[in-house]
């Protein structure tokens, strides 16, 4: 794997995210509700609202991530290539820290716009639950022994048919709408350059992540060669 | 021509409480605790209820205030009317005062930067350990495989 990947992606990622930051709070209005000719036809929104512009984007790249990994874990155990379960492995452990910053920055902004820091609405609890198949991966990962890469690939695959029901489990309850008529489809002119600039900026942290974690996943895997052959020639006991 | 008298007394009323209250006392304490009017024959405690710590008043406010006191007991309407307009002006002042503490509070939700900040910093804290994460396993991996080979090649020659 070229070994520019990592920094070219981190350096794209830190100006992206910089670029997005100031768009956020130097140039995004608190305002929504724009007719198609950019009127505004709506109301003013509370400053808590600029969360909102890392909160979903993080909840974006965790879609992608368990994504990845469910197809990645497909793979694996179609093939049985280990290529396939380190990226896997990658994506899901990102996955969990994407998702750990999704659930902390919902649960900051709920307190901000509703008072409460949590309530068991279906998307919350869906979104909690998958965080916490994506935590038993990695827990399986590290405890589960000889077979825990196919088992840890069935959870990955679990963990991917559930965010279909996450991202479509709106309207129901507090959360604003999703798809064509959804928050992120109607977002006004100012708002959607920097919405859509974060997401492109935490995309290249999302690769820039997991192909780390991939180089990571292929020394350990050399370090295991290594020490079958130090077994062989007697170097280690 | 009734209220033309009514009118005169108030304004002698209230020119000898101002007069009796000392500089930066509590104004309107009754009103405030939307007190009803004094009883006839209290009119000498009256004063106390007003102001529990009284600056030494003048000799034209102490007849000032006999005069109103001794019209409000001679008239109970009036003794109403006067407490009435006391009652009507605290109970504008708390509303102001609640106003203003709903606007303040608007305001605070509105613009409150603290979750923004506190949601900002969790996000960067999360980042930060989960690279610290992997940089450090990074970082031990290299170590492991490079003493690892070298005895390896030590234990192949």
């Amino acid at each position: 794997m070229n070994k520019l990947v990592v920094p070219v992606f981190g350096v794209l990622a830190a100006v992206g995210i910089a670029v997005a930051v100031w768009l956020v709070f130097m140039q995004a209005p608190l305002q929504y509700g724009f007719h198609p000719d950019g009127a505004l036809n709506g109301s003013s929104l509370f400053y808590n609202q600029k969360i909102f512009y890392f909160h979903v984007a993080h909840a974006f790249m965790l879609f992608a991530a368990v994504f990845v990994s469910g197809v990645c874990s497909i793979a694996f155990l179609k093939t049985r290539k280990p290529k396939w379960d380190d990226v896997a492995m990658a994506a899901t452990e990102v996955a969990v820290a994407f998702g750990a910053v999704v659930l902390v920055t919902g649960s900051v902004w709920a307190k901000a716009a509703w008072d409460v820091w949590w309530n068991w609405e279906p998307r919350l609890t869906m979104s909690l639950l998958l965080w916490l198949v994506l935590l038993g991966y990695v827990l399986v990962r590290r405890f589960a022994g000889p077979s825990a890469d196919r088992i840890a690939a069935g959870m990955a695959i679990f963990g991917m048919v559930g965010v279909p029901f996450i991202y479509k489990m709106v309207g129901q309850d507090s959360h604003p709408a999703a798809g064509r008529e959804g928050v992120v489809a109607t977002l006004g002119p100012g708002m959607r350059a920097a919405f859509w600039i974060s997401v492109a900026a935490f995309l290249c942290w999302f690769v820039a992540l997991v192909v780390a974690r991939v180089q990571s996943a292929r020394a350990e895997r050399e370090l295991r060669e290594l020490r079958e052959r130090g077994l062989d020639l007697g170097v280690l006991s | 021509m009734k209220s033309i008298s009514i009118l005169a007394t108030t304004m002698l009323l209230l020119v000898g409480i101002a007069s009796a209250q000392p500089t930066g006392s509590a104004t309107g304490s009754a009103a405030d605790t939307g007190s009803a009017a004094p009883a006839a024959g209290s009119a000498a405690t009256a004063p106390a209820a007003v102001d529990p710590v009284p600056a030494a008043p003048t000799s034209g406010a102490i007849d000032l205030r006999k005069t109103c006191v001794d019209a409000m007991n001679s008239d109970p309407t009036f003794a109403a009317s006067i407490v009435e307009t006391a009652d009507q002006a605290a109970q504008k002042k708390r509303d102001a005062d609640t106003l203003k503490a709903h606007t303040d509070a608007d305001a605070q939700i509105k613009e409150n930067s603290r979750h923004v900040v506190i949601s900002y910093a969790a996000m960067w804290i999360i980042a930060a350990l989960f690279v610290l994460f992997l940089w450090r396993r990074q970082q031990l991996l290299k170590t492991e495989i490079a003493n690892l080979r070298r005895d390896l090649e030590a234990a192949a020659k």
